[in-house]
């Protein structure tokens, strides 16, 4: 190899590894899955696991909350699908929500799921049609999640009790 | 130096010991930026090489070598400050008392070593004594006070410890991952630290009259 070849190429390994340094400071992956579904959604050649998200999906409207969320994140291993997102987000919401008290745990991880969803999305608006949920914007779902984690007076409202999951 | 440590080895080095400087395992994954003192400590650790000649700037860049080759210099000396702040990164104490004395130290440490004329082998002995105290002060010491998996007795002396200190010396606790990453970072800068292309100190032949 020629000594122009041997410097070039090793520029161009340079940047790129440099560029893909700052990418993993930024993006912060937890896995290779995310680290390659990253890479390959950087490329526009991310795709979900369909057959997984339709399970989920089935699962999600037969109430079987913690199955979905498994069938979903099989679907997005790299979560970079903001609709995958925000059923994972809703799915979180539904378990954790409670006539009397809502369970922390599951809505601080169903916010994560949602803003994650929204960074996803494009401009930052999610809009899920579809006709079994209640909640159809990502914007308000996430509303639900941060209220449900709040501690404020009318926490101790009793018509509390009433009010309809959505 | 040939053209293949120039252009590919050093700077895939450097820029690995950059990316694993600030890697971090506990219960997740985390890549931490270096924070703004690191920058500065980097810069003097650069300063400090430049001047004991341990790289050589003028070398990797020159009026003389083409355009190309001068890029080639050019990331080696840039992706060479990257890892000497990620270094800083990586074997400072995250927070607390041992953060700020770690700094201080370090910056007291290497401005005595910048105003000094060290020459090459004494800055590479300098800094692999530098790096793996803090090391060992990181790793092993504040480690081992920060165990979670520690016995009663020592739990309560670390309490007394930490009521005396008000709270300033613990640390987060560390996966043990991190603390063997940490390790090859440091032998993979050290080893390319001392593959960098160096000056010789300028000599003179001098023909004495009889």
């Amino acid at each position: 190899m020629g000594d122009r070849s041997v410097r070039g190429l090793g520029l161009v390994l340079a940047i790129c590894y440099a560029t893909f340094i700052v990418w993993l400071y930024i993006t912060q992956p937890q896995t290779i899955a995310e680290v390659t579904g990253g890479l390959s959604s950087g490329v526009g050649a991310y795709r979900i696991d369909q057959q997984a998200f339709d399970d989920g999906l089935a699962l999600f409207r037969q109430e079987q909350y913690a199955a979905s969320r498994a069938a979903f994140e099989r679907a997005d291993p790299a979560r970079r699908d903001a609709r995958t997102q925000f059923y994972i987000a809703y799915s979180y919401y539904r378990s954790g929500w409670g006539r009397f008290y809502s369970d922390d745990e599951h809505f601080r991880l169903g916010l994560e799921s949602v803003e994650r969803a929204i960074a996803l999305a494009p401009n930052g608006r999610l809009v899920v049609e579809d006709s079994g949920n209640y909640i159809h914007n990502a914007d308000e779902l996430r509303a639900e999640l941060a209220a449900g984690l709040r501690s404020e007076p009318a926490d101790l409202n009793p018509l509390r009790v009433f009010r309809q999951r959505k | 130096m040939t053209r293949a440590t120039e252009a590919i080895f050093l700077p895939m080095l450097f820029l690995t010991v950059t990316l694993l400087g600030g890697l971090r395992v506990a219960d997740r994954v985390t890549l931490v930026p270096p924070p703004l003192f690191a920058l500065v400590l980097g810069l003097l650790l650069f300063g400090v090489l430049v001047r004991g000649r341990v790289i050589a700037p003028g070398y990797l860049m020159n009026a003389s070598r083409s355009a190309l080759e001068n890029l080639n210099g050019l990331i080696v000396t840039l992706t060479t400050f990257f890892a000497s702040t990620q270094i800083f990164n990586l074997v400072i104490p995250e927070f607390g008392l041992p953060f700020l004395l770690g700094n201080v130290f370090l910056f007291v440490l290497l401005l005595n070593t910048l105003a000094g004329s060290p020459d090459r082998i004494s800055v590479l002995r300098s800094l692999g004594v530098i790096v793996g105290a803090a090391f060992i002060l990181k790793f092993v010491v504040l480690a081992a006070l920060a165990d979670p998996a520690a016995g009663a007795l020592k739990r309560v002396l670390l309490a007394l410890l930490d009521g005396v200190t008000l709270g300033t010396l613990s640390q987060a606790p560390l996966h043990p991952a991190t603390g063997y990453a940490a390790f090859a970072t440091l032998l993979l800068f050290l080893v390319g630290i001392a593959m960098l292309p160096h000056s010789r100190p300028s000599a003179a032949l001098v023909k004495l009259d009889e």
